[in-house]
């Protein structure tokens, strides 16, 4: 979807501006053998992401019910119910909606800035740099059940381990971290950046090894001092890992769901009870499939229209200089 | 608080396995086809699948020796156990029932049976039970019917676990308490002189573990109920709920608990030597980290006008296979009959066998002396609520309880609100399950 509405723009520069860019027969050839590597995954691409989805947007506008032979098509009924304020679900669809959307705008600018700042640490040339890396990326590897254990026991109120240390430091240590707003926001926060954060970081590692040192060398002769030479060597030469970053971690921080699960249980109330949360409870644990993939489908359509804003916000800044 | 936990983690599996089995709609009628017999099995020798969820503690141990021992003791049936996460059961097995694949005999949760019997996947038991010679006055009161829907007995009860007041008596003695309390004034006595020491005798909190199952005991003790007859309607918002919901407020407001307790906060804190008292389940009884605690387990206290205490249960079920051999169902049922004489062991598991004959047999608080209380508890005990799709408006108990102790909301406002949404919640039941 995004690619359509930007190829458009940049295809006369393409022909006009730059000759030898079109494919020629031996690359053509070599495409198709691309492609024929491709099939395989292509296949069970088709048979369980693509499948499944249409079937989804089928059952999003019928009155599906497991319990029944036949359904009923209803066309836009439930996506109407659920823009229907008073509406069974679409009070707490919209709040569900909402707690995602403080997930995403509270968690991704720190998913970002932390990774990198630790990437630039570990790619200079220190001792045990591959240990602090291992360190790092441990927590990543951790299943969500083993996070929300080991946090739910160090947040707790009155005898986890933080709030104990808060009060030794003659900080208040009563600190409701998994039961109250607005800390339950940062627990949420804190604990996906300290889980997920070792990815991000590895991804901006490898980016930053690929940026040319001769960049650096000219950069210090031109007088460049350390701050300069991140605004304009690394930051312009990360900007296509940048992009694949931001397009994935706002996507993984929309489909949060386990850590809420397991640290606050959608409280205090329903306060951050995720999207998915809702989502999964009314399709899986209350029969309610056709509600539930209309919601499926909405939050979709949010998450195409982010990812499209952040393709074309950085996809332009990419090519402005170079033009 | 592990059947929820696994139940979550196991949702990404199932939305692909509920995708599936939304595909194949329909399924067995529910009619028992004539099984019936005084629990024997004389026909041709068959081979049983038994599913349940006892995948932890000391069942995993204590299930298969049992079922070695039934299938010595029987030539013609063979039972095959097939234990697995409950979140498994609960997504694979409609499928395989309407496909013919599912389990002979199974034990489910009390709060789900109707939400099955309303799909049409169990046989109507009646006959099958009517057989095997049990009535009601066979298990604690109030169970059997919890096997009932639309008239017909679904299910046999297997096991119960109440809520109890575990104390951690060298903490109630810094209050200078001496024995265990009972009733409301004894109770907040109690927590009135713990407080003039430094402790914070009740931990309340607002989780299904276990601050659910307080509130919904008190409503009962209140002399309130959750929903209505027919469940056609939310109850629990009644005076009796907001005098219960206030009192577990007013546990924070006095300072008898400290605020925003943590899910398991408080058992934690009991184990820490923190607090004196928790309302929590009988499978307590089995955690390992009582061990060298000076504790002990009474029944919960009598805070409103009469006694009361939350329990959930679980069942045998006979499920509706497509194509399903009645002399398999035979065989199941005398399984089942068999399991429940057996049961007496099944207390190790921190769960205390349905069958009174087993456990009103002294020999059992002989050997279990901690289930005493839990036991004295079941004559006035109150089972989850029978109606498909329960659980969702249940939840609503568990919003409002939080809403409360977080001061979001007053006990009365929270309690209205929860109701206004469950009542729609039901209503939605009614067109989805057909009733």
């Amino acid at each position: 979807m995004a690619s359509s509405a930007l190829v458009t723009p940049a295809a006369p520069v393409t022909t006009a501006g730059r000759g030898g860019r079109r494919p020629r027969p031996r690359t053509r050839r070599k495409t198709l053998t691309a492609y024929l590597f491709l099939a395989p995954f292509l296949i069970l691409f088709l048979t369980f992401v693509v499948a499944p989805a249409v079937f989804g947007l089928w059952i999003s506008v019928t009155d599906w019910s497991p319990f029944r032979d036949v359904q009923h098509f209803v066309g836009l009924q439930n996506y109407i119910n659920l823009f229907t304020p008073g509406s069974i679900n679409s009070g707490d669809f919209w709040r569900a909606m909402g707690a995602t959307g403080i997930f995403v705008v509270a968690s991704v600018p720190f998913l970002l800035v932390v990774p990198l700042l630790v990437a630039i640490l570990l790619n200079r040339k220190i001792r045990a740099a591959t240990a602090f890396r291992t360190i790092f990326f441990a927590p990543y590897v951790l299943g969500v059940a083993v996070v929300g254990l080991i946090w739910g026991y160090i947040l707790d109120t009155q005898s986890g381990i933080l709030n104990r240390l808060l009060e030794l430091v003659g900080i208040r240590g009563d600190i409701p971290w998994l039961v109250d707003v607005p800390w339950v926001w940062v627990s949420l926060v804190g604990v996906t950046v300290w889980w997920t954060m070792g990815l991000n970081t590895v991804i901006f590692l490898a980016g930053l090894k690929g940026i040319n040192t001769d960049l650096y060398e000219a950069a210090a002769i031109d007088g460049a001092g350390a701050v300069r030479s991140f605004f304009s060597v690394t930051l312009p030469g990360l900007r296509p890992v940048m992009l694949f970053i931001t397009t994935t971690t706002v996507l993984a921080s929309a489909n949060m769901f386990g850590q809420s699960y397991l640290l606050t249980n959608g409280g205090p109330g329903n306060a951050t009870r995720t999207a998915i949360m809702y989502i999964s409870d009314q399709g899986l644990s209350q029969n309610n499939m056709a509600g539930a993939s209309a919601m499926s489908y909405i939050l979709f359509a949010f998450l195409a229209v982010i990812s499209i804003i952040n393709f074309r916000v950085q996809r332009e800044r990419q090519e402005g200089p170079a033009a | 608080m592990k059947k929820a936990l696994s139940r979550g983690l196991a949702l990404g599996l199932a939305l692909a396995v509920g995708v599936g089995m939304a595909g194949c709609a329909g399924g067995g009628s529910g009619d028992d086809k004539g099984v019936s017999g005084g629990g024997t099995y004389d026909g041709p020798k068959v081979e049983i699948n038994f599913w349940n969820g006892w995948t932890g503690g000391a069942a995993p141990v204590l299930v298969p020796k049992m079922i070695e021992k039934f299938n010595s003791e029987h030539k013609n049936i063979v039972v095959k156990d097939v234990p697995q996460e409950w979140a498994d059961i609960a997504s694979k097995m409609p499928l395989a029932i309407k496909a013919g694949k599912g389990p002979d005999v199974a034990v489910l949760h009390g709060d789900d049976l109707a939400t099955y019997a309303a799909q049409g996947l169990l046989l109507k038991s009646d006959d099958i039970i009517k057989g095997l010679g049990y009535t009601a006055d066979d298990f604690p009161p109030g169970i059997f019917d919890k096997g009932n829907y639309k008239g017909a007995q679904y299910a046999v009860p297997w096991s119960v676990t109440p809520l109890g007041l575990y104390v951690n008596k060298d903490v109630m003695a810094k209050g200078g308490v001496t024995d265990i309390p009972t009733d409301r004034a004894s109770y907040e006595a109690a927590l009135g002189k713990l407080k003039d020491a430094g402790v914070q005798g009740e931990w309340v909190d607002g989780f299904v573990f276990t601050g659910t199952f307080e509130l919904e005991s008190l409503i009962w003790q209140f002399g309130g109920d959750l929903f209505n007859d027919d469940v056609t309607e939310a109850t629990f918002n009644s005076d009796a709920g907001v005098k219960a919901l206030t009192w577990m407020t007013d546990l924070v407001k006095n300072g008898y608990s400290p605020a925003n307790v943590a899910q398991d906060g408080n058992i934690k804190a009991l184990l820490a030597g923190k607090t004196a008292f928790n309302w929590n389940g009988v499978w307590q009884t089995t955690n390992d980290a009582f061990t060298g605690l000076n504790w002990e387990a009474a029944p919960v206290p009598q805070i409103g006008d009469q006694k009361a205490v939350w329990s959930s249960s679980t069942h045998w079920v006979f499920p509706a296979n497509k194509g399903q051999d009645t002399n398999k169902t035979q065989a199941a049922a005398v399984f089942v009959k068999w399991m429940n004489d057996n049961s007496a062991d099944w207390a190790s598991t921190g769960e205390l066998p349905g069958a009174n004959s087993v456990r009103n047999d002294p020999s059992l608080v002989e050997k279990y002396p901690n289930l005493k209380p839990f036991i004295a508890e079941l004559d006035y005990a109150h089972y989850e609520t029978v109606a498909p799709g329960i659980g969702e408006a249940a939840a609503e108990i568990t919003t409002a309880l939080n809403e409360a102790l977080t001061g979001k909301k007053s006990p009365k406002q929270a309690l209205d609100d929860a109701k206004a949404k469950a009542d729609q919640i039901l209503k939605q039941n009614q067109a989805k399950y057909g009733q």
